[in-house]
Formats: C-alpha cells, structure tokens, sequence
C-alpha cells in the first residue's frame, strides 16, 4: 500500500532545499515570492543559500543536515529542491526516513532529485513529486502551466495530461502506479538499494545532454536489468540536447526506444511533456495512473 | 611457462575434485568454514608459435587496412591470424549489425584451433550482443579474449559466468603503421601483449605516487573500464570484487560523473572487500564554466576509500594512453605498494 502524504493546505510550510549542485541565491527568489502568494510560508535552508565555493551547494554533512531537518520537521508540508546536478549519491544512504515514515510529506523535484523519488519509493513505499524546482519559476516559469501543475499536485488535484501523437506510439491502455524519473540516474542505481521494480507499473524516462549511444547503453543496463520487459506501460519524456559522436551513431532516440522495446506489447507514447526542456509537468511518482495510447490521442489521467 | 600452465591446470583440477562433496548426503553436509579467497581462475593455454588468433569486431567498425599494421606485427610474433567476417563490415558505428557481430564472435568462441580472440577495436556495442552468446565453446576450448574499453563488457561477462582468464590490453588499431617511429612506451604496451599471451611476466613501469595508499593485497586482478563496469552493474555480466585487486580507468568523463561512478561502485558493494585498488589513466572532460567540481581525480578516489584499508595506486599504466600494459584479467596477482615503489605480479 503506497504511502501519500497528505494535500497542503493554506498556511502550510514548504522548504527549500537543495541536495546537490549549487544554486545563487538570486535564482530562487520568484519561487519564494510566488509560493507565498499562493498562501504558504517558505522555510529557505541553508544550502538555498550556501557559501559553498565548490559545485555543490554545501558540504555533504551539509546538504545531508538541511535535507534531514526538513525530513524532521513536523510543521513542514513538503521539500521543493532548489535544482538537481550532481550530489544525492552521496548522501542518500546517510539520510534517516524514520520521522518521514510517520509524518509523509511531499518531496519534490526532479533530474538528480531522482534518486530520492527512487529511494522513497522503493524502500519506503510513498509517493513523491516529479515536478519542476525552483529555477523552473524564473524566466516567467511562475505564471506557466508547468509550474501551474506543481501546485495542482501538491494540492491535492487530480492531474491529466495530453500530448501530441508520434508516429512510433504503440496503442493500448494501462492503469498503473507511475514511477521513472531521469534515464542517467535510474541507470546509476542499478544494483543498489534505491533501485525501482518496474514490473507491473509505468515507467517514464526523460534525459538531457547524452550521446546517443549512451543513451542506447543506459537503456540496454535496464533491459540487461529486467527492467522492461513487464511494464504496464512506457512513458517517453523530452531527450534533449542530445549529443552524437564522430561517427554517428545512425539512430535518433525515439528510434534507440522503438528497437529495444519492439518485443513487448505493453502501449508506448514518446515526446511526453516531461523534460529538462521546459515542458516539464508534475507527475505523482508511485500514484496510479491511467496511460491511454490512442491513434488520435495521448493522454495520463492520476 | 608449461610448469605455470601445469600449476594452473592442477589448481582447476584440485577445484573441481571438491564438488563431488556437494553429493554427499543432506544429513551429512556440515557447513564449513567460508572460502575467503576466490577460487583461481581457469587459464587457457599460453600460445606457441604457429597458433591462430582471430580478430573480430563485437562493437564499433574497422577497416581491413586500418588492421593491417597489427596483422603484420602480431604475424611477426609467429602467430597465425584469421581474420573475422566482421573486419571491414560497418553497420553506422557498429562493425556490422548486433546478429553480423554477434555471430562473427560466436564463430571464434566456438572454433577449436584460435587460441585467442583479438577485439579489433572499443567504441561502443558489446552489450548488445553478450546475451546472444553462447560461452560453451569458450569452456570447451578456452583462449583468452583479448580487449579493453567497451570490451570491458565481455571481459566481465567472462570473468563472472566462467571465471576464465582473459587479456586486458590494446587493440588492433593501437598499433603503429610505423613501427619505428614509434614511441618506446608504445612498443612496450603493444610487446606487453605477446608477453601476456605467452605466459611471460610483464615489468610494468613504477607508478610512484605522493597519493598512493602503502600496502599489500592478493587476489584476482578484475576491473575495466569505469563507464562500462557501472553500466554492468544488477546484470549478469556485473563482476563481483570481494577478495580481488580492482582496476579502472576511463576517458571523456566529467569530474562530477567519476564521483557519481566511484558512488555506484561503493553502492554496489564493489569497494568495500577489495584486496587493492589500481587506477589507471583517466581522460578527464573539462568542468563547464560554473560548474567546477572542485576535487580532483585523487581527492575523488581517496575520499572513497578512505574508510578502507587496501592498497590503492594511482597512474597506473592501463587506460586510454600510450601507456597501457596488457594485464591478466581473472588471474591472481600481489599488489605491493610502498613509498618506494609499486609492484604487481602475475606469478604468484
């Protein structure tokens, strides 16, 4: 049984954190503004202002410190990571769930942030939120649809999406939980104790700034995994700023998926509006979703 | 070198005559005490002038030309060549499509007269097609697989489902078109391979590092590179390092993505029961402006291990470099490392 932590409320307090790379301070302040119009108070950790000199916004123990308080707090609601990079491995197996287990909250976010949605779910079955961060408010990100569907899913409101057709969609339909996250990162955890069963759920992937034939190779770690061969449904986000080598790789992404999939029959969609490309929706990580593949439309209803 | 194979072939033998215990009945079977070294690895023959190596491309595409140059040296050792299907085939970056490639290996796993199989070149495609082959005709008649790079993929395949011996070394388009123009150091890694094949003991160059952690570990010699281990790992190709000497080395990776690398291994039990730590060269790509990691390769690897008590050495000779020596892979091996000097032998 999954585990959700409860919608907010008005007056509620959501912390700011974040667990990985560094982030100036300045690039978290409409996120602060706009979360207080929206009527919560805003508790900023200390790594959302970190004097940190190096690529991480503060030492682990840190980092490991700002989040665990949050994980702690009573009177906190839910954790928005200021932005992902590079520095959950670190700390992830340090982190102690036990004030979470009892109080669940949201935790959200995404790229790096995987790893903790991931973590949380596989070992102590609760449902997070895949949703844009802080820096995502910036740039006129605030008055936006995405970050528009952050704070339908932390209230609580059932979320359905749509996307274009793509002419590799496989048709079908499947209720089940939703989980994935970022390609690089779901690779990563292979073989440890944060990794995801993926048989019987919905698996969606999105990834920025890989070669191709890593992307290939990533993907071949999951099958290699069992990681593919029983899903209930296959969700492709955004791969963007892909990279090639020298010698091309001959295949675009959607074509990589396409092949490695073709064995299976479970219903595939590409070009989700999942991504590190701006089109990036919140998704309920291990909350059931309905995924309906149809020849004129796409859509994933919570 | 026919004492060492005799040796070899005893310890196999000596391995195999415990099993039958397993028959004993239930009742009976008193749980011993654990095996704390792994068991020696089975090596195939040394080669002897005459015998075949085929050479086959299981990833990326070379040409017939481009393989010319290691043809003529290898054929100047005494060694007959056999040149696979998939030498000149190309398939975008592959050298033929996964069923060309696979089946070209499968062929040479499978023929009784090749005494080795030489991986034309890296790049990228192993993966796809380990889990088409069939390791039967590699048990039935074992010769060492020689490669490194994305080989590292049936290198590891081979030392966790057969425990086989195999030949971490440069390929066939490493080899100089002019050999005597060639750096000393390149002669010595391209040599390093007959010495491997043939069952001599190989000099490595001392790699004395302020860095290096002193002390001495034995056992298997595994490892690869880095990339290409953590893309293993939860498959069946993943390799178990408890009780081994590890090595990695890896190139074009960010700071921050070696960390994260060094974090799977530590996550995935790799680190902790190790006997040693050999690093090799690391190509490292530059940070992007503002994004600068901070800590260097060393500091990386140190703060890893720091918990730990195995020797560790640093600038190693195997990596993507002109430097880089063919090692034993599979096969037992002391690692000394002193402030003095850093010693890695095969014959022990």
């Amino acid at each position: 049984m999954m585990h959700i932590p409860p919608a907010l409320q008005p007056g509620d307090t959501i912390a700011l954190v974040c667990p990985a790379g560094y982030m100036a301070p300045e690039r978290a302040q409409t996120c602060i503004e706009t979360l207080r119009s929206w009527g919560y108070a805003v508790q900023v950790g200390k790594t959302m202002n970190s004097h940190s000199a190096n690529y991480f916004s503060g030492s682990d123990e840190e980092r490991l410190a700002d989040l665990q308080q949050a994980l702690d707090n009573p009177a906190i609601k839910a954790i928005l990571c200021g932005r992902g990079g590079y520095g959950l491995s670190r700390i992830v197996d340090k982190i102690d769930f036990t004030a979470f287990e009892k109080n669940p909250k949201w935790v959200i976010g995404f790229s790096d942030i995987t790893i903790l949605h991931a973590h949380i779910y596989t070992n102590y079955k609760t449902a997070s939120l895949h949703a844009p961060m802080a820096g995502a408010f910036n740039e006129g990100g605030a008055e936006g649809a995405h970050v528009a569907s952050l704070r339908a899913a932390m209230e609580g409101r059932k979320t359905r999406y749509s996307c274009a057709v793509h002419p590799f969609n496989r048709t079908g339909q499947a209720t089940a939980p939703l989980v994935g996250g970022n390609l690089s990162l779901l690779a990563h955890l292979c073989g440890t104790t944060s990794e995801i069963k993926t048989k019987g759920r919905i698996l969606f992937l999105e990834d920025v700034g890989e070669y191709l034939y890593n992307v290939d190779r990533m993907l071949y770690q999951l099958k290699r995994n069992g990681r593919l061969d029983k899903l209930a449904g296959l969700v492709i986000g955004g791969f963007t700023e892909m990279k090639d080598t020298t010698r091309p790789f001959g295949q675009t992404v959607q074509e990589i998926i396409r092949d490695i999939v073709q064995q299976y029959d479970y219903p595939v969609c590409y070009e989700f509006p999942v991504s590190h490309g701006g089109d990036n929706y919140a998704l309920k990580h291990g909350m059931e979703y309905t995924l309906s593949v149809e020849v004129e439309r796409v859509t994933l209803e919570e | 070198m026919k004492r060492k194979h005799f040796l070899s072939s005893l310890l196999t033998l000596g391995a195999g005559a415990t099993l039958p215990v397993l028959g004993a009945p239930r009742r009976q079977t008193v749980q011993g005490p654990k095996v704390v070294k792994p068991v020696p690895s089975r090596v195939p023959d040394y080669l002897s002038t005459g015998d075949t190596i085929g050479i086959t491309c299981p990833a990326g595409f070379i040409t017939l030309m481009e393989i010319e140059p290691a043809i003529q040296q290898i054929e100047s050792w005494g060694f007959k060549i056999k040149i696979g299907d998939t030498v000149g085939k190309k398939d975008f970056s592959f050298g033929g499509t996964d069923a060309e490639r696979a089946a070209d290996l499968q062929q040479m796993i499978d023929d009784p007269n090749l005494k080795a199989i030489l991986c034309a070149r890296g790049g990228y495609g192993a993966v796809r097609i380990v889990d088409r082959l069939d390791l039967s005709g590699l048990s039935n008649y074992p010769k060492w697989v020689i490669g490194f790079s994305d080989i590292t993929v049936l290198l590891c395949h081979i030392h966790r489902n057969l425990n086989m011996a195999a030949i971490h070394s440069k390929m066939c388009n490493s080899f100089p078109d002019d050999w005597s123009k060639a750096e000393p150091v390149q002669i010595d890694s391209i040599l390093s391979i007959r010495q491997a094949l043939t069952g001599q003991p190989i000099q490595y160059p001392t790699c004395i590092h302020e860095k290096n952690k002193t002390g001495v570990g034995e056992g298997l010699l595994v490892g690869g590179n880095l990339k290409t281990i953590e893309t293993l790992s939860g498959t069946r190709s993943d390799i178990d390092t408890v009780g081994k000497i590890l090595f990695v080395e890896d190139t074009g990776e960010y700071l921050y993505s070696i960390d994260r690398m060094f974090w799977n291994l530590e996550r995935t039990g790799k680190l902790g029961g190790l006997q040693g730590l050999i690093v090799g060269g690391f190509k490292i790509k530059p940070d992007d402006p503002g994004e600068e990691f901070g800590r260097t390769l060393y500091d990386i690897v140190l703060e890893r291990v720091r918990a730990y008590n195995f020797p560790v050495a640093f600038d190693f000779p195997v990596g993507h470099q002109k430097n880089n020596y063919a090692l034993k892979y599979g096969m037992s091996h002391r690692l000394t490392v002193t402030t003095e000097n850093v010693t890695l032998e095969d014959h022990i």
